[in-house]
């Protein structure tokens, strides 16, 4: 076939900036760390670290790359391994599943089970039990051998991927969330009827006197200082303007250990401000108590869900946050798990090492 | 020319508006305004529907000025990708400004329908006060209002059709808001919302013509009078053919709607959590279903039982209950899509979500369905290959495109190279919409789409390494389109600034919702765009932009 004049093979124009992102380790100054992992693996070239849309948004294949170093440009790391399918930059938030041992969660079952009904005790009502989330079976799907046709290797968290309409999987999450038979009929229209759109909310129903939410100013504490603040979600459409947010608050240089995992990594527009938050290495956490009394890492579900759920936030050292994984709590609240072993998965198109 | 298009004159005004009515499509109305000054007059005195695809594309004013007679308007908004959270929320589609057009240009005004648009309190208002004669709103993927709009709604359009609210995120703060219904409303013939099942059993008793009827969640199955009571309102509803909702109905509700399943040509269960085996009792009394809307716990074999029984079946809808993959895996393969594509012969449209595919299932799907005009793919996990062979699904899209002639929509997925998009460019002729993600090699699979599909009318492409080059090269084609997205792809903001000054007639809105660093007008060319919306208007830019939106000219 002819080549098509000017585009070459399979690589974009170099003229073309993909805005890769570094994925830089949350600095020591970093007031609040909230890292955003490099998810920029653009076309081939000389891509500068730049912005991309940051949101909760993670990328298996950068996973399945980046050595989660922090303090290292892993868009640097990743660009020497780019694969033959390429996608365009996005960002990523980190939260409980790329927290490497959790292994210890892995079950026995095999994967390869049928659609047997697996329930983790969020069925509604009803005979059998449909979708129980199982965070274990997912363990063990990656642990296992990839067996052919079998285990569906669990899908990332991209924003906006798979792509289904925020109505919809917020019935969804909802349904998993109403685990008690005896629900309040109103209650449950409520939910039904005003799930809120990530990101959408704060617009519409903010003007309206927010009827059914409560307030939208929640306490935020930073590990290391004595001070507590309050932080008006309402004010904010997504994670990155909270993470903007939190950082303009937080601002004052503080040290912390050096850990190999960052969680939240924002990435910068321009070069020179990545030294500011970025430089160094530390490890710190955006985690939030939500209405269960759970600790979550933030990101891991829709801003709109988000939202509803949150009490308060705590930025909190990744050496703690290493335990609160393990305390994540699935069905209930549809976390997403996943192993770091995943992302060595064939399936997931990319050449093994 | 005095003397040219004489022939005009030589019918009365009437007899010419009477032939204009059998012109099936706007375009053949269009075409025929341009034909002579007598024609256009004529045709837009007589034109009483209009579509207007994208809200900024004209001035509503412009529009309500050009079509004083229109009796039925239909409205989008926002980008599809909006569905999926990539857009903004602030990012615009308010509708006050189509509603206060509307109701100074048409108060005879019928039939509104809005997609994707922010719809307020006030002009749900507007409209109950100032349509008299309004018979059917349509509000889907909205947002902004409450069901305190719902009420005035309820309460003053007493011919009321058609009311069709899904899938909008809409305030609850009215609960009664539906006993502002009339006592006898014969005229409500569809009924789609969200609603508590006692104001629904008491709302059907009214409404026994009800000829499509949405509903809400049904609570857990401990309401045995409850039950009785929807079960003999719905018998009650002998026209019924439209049945959706059911939200987390336990399987002992289903049986309240056998009476009527005979009579269905629509049944979405997209929101119920009800197994393979009490959808495969239901559906196979749903003999004469054309739509059909389900979970993908329906899994391979209900769709098996699906492909056996209902032989009339059209469209296909199959979602995921699990999207991320955190439960365990549901059994719905590539095989129940080549099942139904085998079992049913009339089956032109499907939207199907699943987590393994094969380019032999895709060939298969091709060859038994060539008449499929949409048709919409999607395996979940990004870039997954053929999972027998490990090759692109290249060739399985390709024997798509290739095969259906009339195929108008497509959506792909899987791992996909440049090669598919020479196929689709090359053979997609009646391509519209296409969506892309995740997929390609480089600026090459662009300009294949862009220097093809000569009908495609929206684009979207989120995360390809698609560049400047093709999108400065085809220019021109842009203009012949609705609109195209591109988010997280590889295009710079010099590329858009270049667009924007050779095309004045289109908006490049370059989305950035980072805060910091410099503002866009100050950056360097080679700064990436995170997120680009380009459409053709001839409104000019718009004046509602948020902070994040900057369109350049």
């Amino acid at each position: 076939m002819k080549a098509v004049g000017g585009y070459g093979g399979g690589v974009a124009s170099p003229g073309s900036v993909s805005s890769v992102s570094k994925a830089a380790a949350a600095t020591a100054e970093a007031e609040e760390d909230l890292v955003v992992e490099d998810v920029g693996r653009g076309a081939m070239g000389d891509a500068e670290a730049e912005v991309a849309n940051v949101d909760h948004a993670e990328e298996e294949e950068e996973l399945e790359e980046e050595e989660l170093e922090l303090g290292l440009t892993l868009g640097a790391a990743k660009r020497g391994k780019a694969t033959p399918a390429m996608w365009g930059p996005c960002c990523r938030i980190l939260t409980a599943k790329d927290f490497p041992p959790l292994a210890s969660l892995a079950s026995p079952r095999s994967p390869s089970a049928s659609s047997v009904s697996s329930s983790s005790g969020t069925n509604l009502g009803g005979g059998g039990t449909g979708t129980g989330v199982a965070g274990t079976k997912r363990a063990a799907e990656s642990i296992s051998p990839d067996v052919g046709s079998s285990p569906h290797p669990p899908s990332q968290v991209v924003v906006g991927w798979p792509p289904i309409r925020a109505f919809r999987m917020n019935s969804l999450f909802n349904h998993f969330k109403d685990n008690a038979p005896e629900v309040d009929a109103a209650v449950a229209v409520k939910k039904a009827i005003v799930p809120s759109r990530a990101g959408n909310d704060s617009q519409h129903q903010g003007s309206r006197g927010k009827v059914m939410r409560r307030s939208f100013f929640v306490k935020v504490k930073m590990d290391g200082d004595p001070i507590g603040r309050k932080v008006d979600l309402d004010a904010h459409h997504s994670y990155e303007a909270l993470a903007d947010a939190l950082e303009l608050m937080f601002h004052k240089p503080t040290k912390a250990s050096a850990l190999a995992v960052s969680v939240v990594v924002w990435m910068m527009a321009d070069g020179a401000k990545i030294s500011n938050l970025l430089d160094g290495s530390s490890g710190f956490a955006l985690t939030y108590e939500d209405k269960d009394g759970d600790w979550m890492l933030v990101g891991d579900v829709p801003w709109g869900m988000f939202l509803e759920t949150v009490k308060r936030l705590r930025i909190m050292r990744t050496s703690d946050a290493n335990g609160l994984s393990k305390s994540v709590h699935f069905g209930k609240h549809q976390d997403f798990y996943r192993q770091r072993n995943d992302r060595k998965h064939p399936a997931y198109g990319l050449q093994p090492e | 020319m005095v003397g040219g298009f004489r022939w005009a004159a030589m019918f009365p005004d009437e007899v010419w508006e009477h032939v204009f009515s059998f012109l099936p499509a706007d375009a053949d109305r269009n075409a025929a305004a341009l034909v002579c000054r007598a024609w256009y007059r004529i045709e837009r005195r007589s034109r009483w529907r209009v579509f207007v695809g994208n809200c900024y594309a004209v001035e509503p004013a412009a529009a309500v000025r050009r079509f004083p007679e229109v009796r039925a308007a239909a409205i989008k908004g926002k980008p599809h990708f909006a569905d999926f959270n990539l857009v903004p929320s602030d990012w615009g589609g308010g509708a006050e400004a189509w509603v206060e057009a509307m109701v100074e240009g048409w108060p005879h005004l019928e039939e509104l329908r809005l997609k994707r648009m922010v719809v307020s309190d006030d002009c749900l208002e507007l409209i109950a006060r100032c349509f008299k004669n309004f018979k059917v709103l349509s509000l889907v993927s909205c947002e902004g209002f409450s069901t305190a709009g719902l009420a005035a709604i309820a309460a003053n359009c007493r011919n009321l059709r058609e009311l069709d609210l899904h899938e909008n995120e809409v305030e609850d703060n009215c609960l009664h808001w539906m006993s502002h219904f009339p006592e006898s409303f014969a005229s409500l013939v569809t009924l789609n919302i969200a609603c508590l099942e006692e104001r629904l059993v008491g709302l059907l008793h009214r409404v026994p013509q009800l000829v499509d009827l949405g509903t809400g969640k049904f609570a857990a199955q401990h309401h045995p009078e409850l039950f009785s009571k929807l079960e003999s309102a719905i018998a009650g509803c002998k026209n019924l053919k439209s049945l959706s909702g059911f939200w987390e109905a336990g399987p002992t509700y289903l049986p309240a709607i056998y009476s009527v399943c005979e009579g269905l040509t629509s049944l979405n269960l997209s929101y119920a959590t009800i197994q393979g085996p009490e959808l495969i009792k239901l559906i196979s009394w749903c003999k004469n279903l054309q739509r059909l809307w389900v979970m993908d716990l329906i899994e391979d074999d209900g769709l098996i039982a699906v492909a056996a029984s209902c032989k009339l079946l059209q469209e296909l809808r199959v979602f995921p209950s699990d999207p991320y993959g955190a439960a365990q895996p549901i059994s719905l393969t590539e095989h129940g899509l080549v099942a139904i594509s085998a079992g049913c012969p009339m089956l032109h449209s499907v939207l199907y979500f699943c987590r393994q595919m094969t380019n032999a299932a895709l060939l298969t799907v091709a060859k038994n369905c060539p008449n499929f005009t949409c048709f919409r793919l999607c395996i979940m996990e990004p870039h997954t290959p053929d999972y027998i062979t490990r090759q692109p699904l290249d060739a399985g899209f390709s024997a798509i495109v290739e095969s259906c002639k009339h195929l108008r929509r497509l959506s792909l997925s899987g791992l996909l190279t440049d090669l598919v998009f020479k196929s689709i460019g090359a053979s997609a002729n009646c391509l519209e919409m296409l969506s892309v993600a995740f997929a390609g090699d480089g600026d090459a699979g662009l300009h294949y789409i862009l220097s093809g599909c000569k009908n495609l009318r929206k684009l979207e492409i989120r995360d390809c390494p698609f560049g400047d080059k093709p999108l400065l090269d085809n220019a021109a084609k842009l203009e012949t389109m609705r609109s195209l997205w591109m988010s997280s792809c590889s295009v710079t903001l010099g590329a858009c600034r270049q667009l924007a000054r050779k095309m004045p007639l289109l908006n490049v809105e370059v989305i950035n919702e980072r805060k910091r660093g410099l503002p866009l007008e100050l950056q360097p060319d080679n700064c990436p765009v995170e997120k680009l919306y380009i459409y053709r208007t001839v409104a000019g830019p718009r004046s509602d932009t948020p902070s994040c939106v900057w369109i350049l000219r």
